[in-house]
């Protein structure tokens, strides 16, 4: 099942999509104006002006702007996704989160400040730093 | 006009004779044979091509295989002359990719003259066409000055200009990573490949131990490594099974 999921990845990366796996890791500022699926780890910012995706074994310390977002996996910082944004049952979130539409499912963590509206994500930018990780 | 470039290989094996008669009795049947100009030991290809265009050819065409074509590169590229390749022997890769057969059906490929401008990539100055793979990769990516990648186990770099999955022609290099992850626990556990890939348009790989860098096969060592790509940069003749 698991390599089904790698193979359908691998045949629509045409254009601008991003994938960052498990093994390998990001740190700085990571900017893209396509599609990122994040499966590794990542430290500094991760902004896209498309759709995120994090996966359940992805690490983030960052901040993270999206147009919009599914997290799975462990977000260390402030989460803005214009559009919309979807916490599954395996995700954590260390941050404040910004967003016009949420969906979290249960058992999801979130320990942060949420703000919601329409045209919230738009206007503001996160401004609270990135948590330094305890490891 | 067309300036066919002879690689030393096929002059001297003789078992490309044969379809060496073959090809040229091909092209003057189809009306576009033109100067022949030979590859030898002491004779540099670059100022040779350059003394053609001078003259005013404006098609260059290779007979040989990937590496004839290397020769030739940096200055098809520099002068926008249209390159076409008649491959010869083993090692055709780009050939193929470009939708060429080999030998005499490479005439027909070159007569119907469907011509595509593609981005060719650079490492430290020298260009590539397919791209550059780095089998065993302990280095660190900086990626447009933004941004660091390391591979956090076993890993194995390829940047990709021309090949199956790539547009040579997007400005664009891809660049993917497969690093092998350990799933599973103790005895059990086995390593996969998990492959990431980032879009990119220049990079810096930078190592503390001397790395090998294979650039169009073309093996290069060194620690440090600067990856750009030159969009539009080279016109090339190829064939309706090309695979992008």
């Amino acid at each position: 099942m698991f390599k089904d999921k790698q193979e359908s990845r691998s045949s629509q990366n045409g254009g601008n999509q991003t994938i960052i796996a498990q093994g390998v890791k990001v740190e700085g500022d990571f900017h893209s104006n396509g599609d990122v699926i994040i499966d590794g780890e990542v430290a500094g910012s991760v902004e896209t002006s498309q759709s995120l995706q994090i996966g359940e074994s992805a690490r983030i310390s960052a901040n993270v702007i999206a147009k919009s977002a599914v997290i799975a996996g462990e977000v260390r910082g402030n989460i803005s996704a214009l559009d919309r944004l979807e916490l599954t049952a395996t995700s954590t979130v260390h941050g404040d989160i910004q967003t016009s539409l949420i969906s979290v499912a249960a058992g999801a963590q979130i320990n942060g400040k949420l703000t919601m509206g329409k045209g919230v994500a738009r206007t503001s930018e996160p401004s609270v730093e990135t948590e330094e990780s305890e490891d | 006009m067309y300036c066919y470039l002879y690689d030393e290989f096929i002059q001297e094996n003789k078992r490309f004779e044969r379809e060496l008669l073959e090809v040229e009795n091909r092209l003057t049947d189809l009306g576009i044979a033109g100067k022949i100009s030979r590859l030898a030991l002491f004779r540099n290809a670059e100022e040779m091509i350059r003394d053609e265009i001078d003259r005013g050819v404006e098609t260059i065409v290779v007979l040989g295989n990937d590496e004839t074509i290397r020769k030739v590169i940096d200055v098809v590229a520099d002068s926008q002359v249209v390159l076409g390749i008649i491959p010869f022997g083993p090692n055709n890769k780009l050939a193929q990719l470009m939708g060429i057969p080999e030998g005499v059906g490479a005439c027909d490929v070159l007569s119907a003259r469907r011509v595509e401008t593609i981005d060719i990539g650079t490492v430290n100055g020298r260009r590539f066409i397919t791209g550059l793979t780095i089998p065993n990769f302990k280095a660190e990516i900086t990626c447009d000055e933004q941004f660091r990648i390391f591979a956090t186990t076993r890993a194995e770099l390829e940047i990709r200009n021309l090949a199956n999955l790539s547009d040579p022609c997007d400005g664009i290099l891809n660049t993917v990573i497969r690093s092998a992850v350990k799933k599973g626990w103790g005895i059990f556990g086995r390593s996969e490949m998990q492959e990431s890939t980032l879009p990119m348009q220049s990079l810096a790989i930078r190592s503390e131990k001397s790395i090998s860098v294979f650039a169009d096969g073309e093996e290069l060592e060194g620690t440090r490594f600067d990856i750009g790509i030159e969009p539009m940069a080279m016109r090339v003749i190829t064939g309706k099974q090309r695979m992008f």
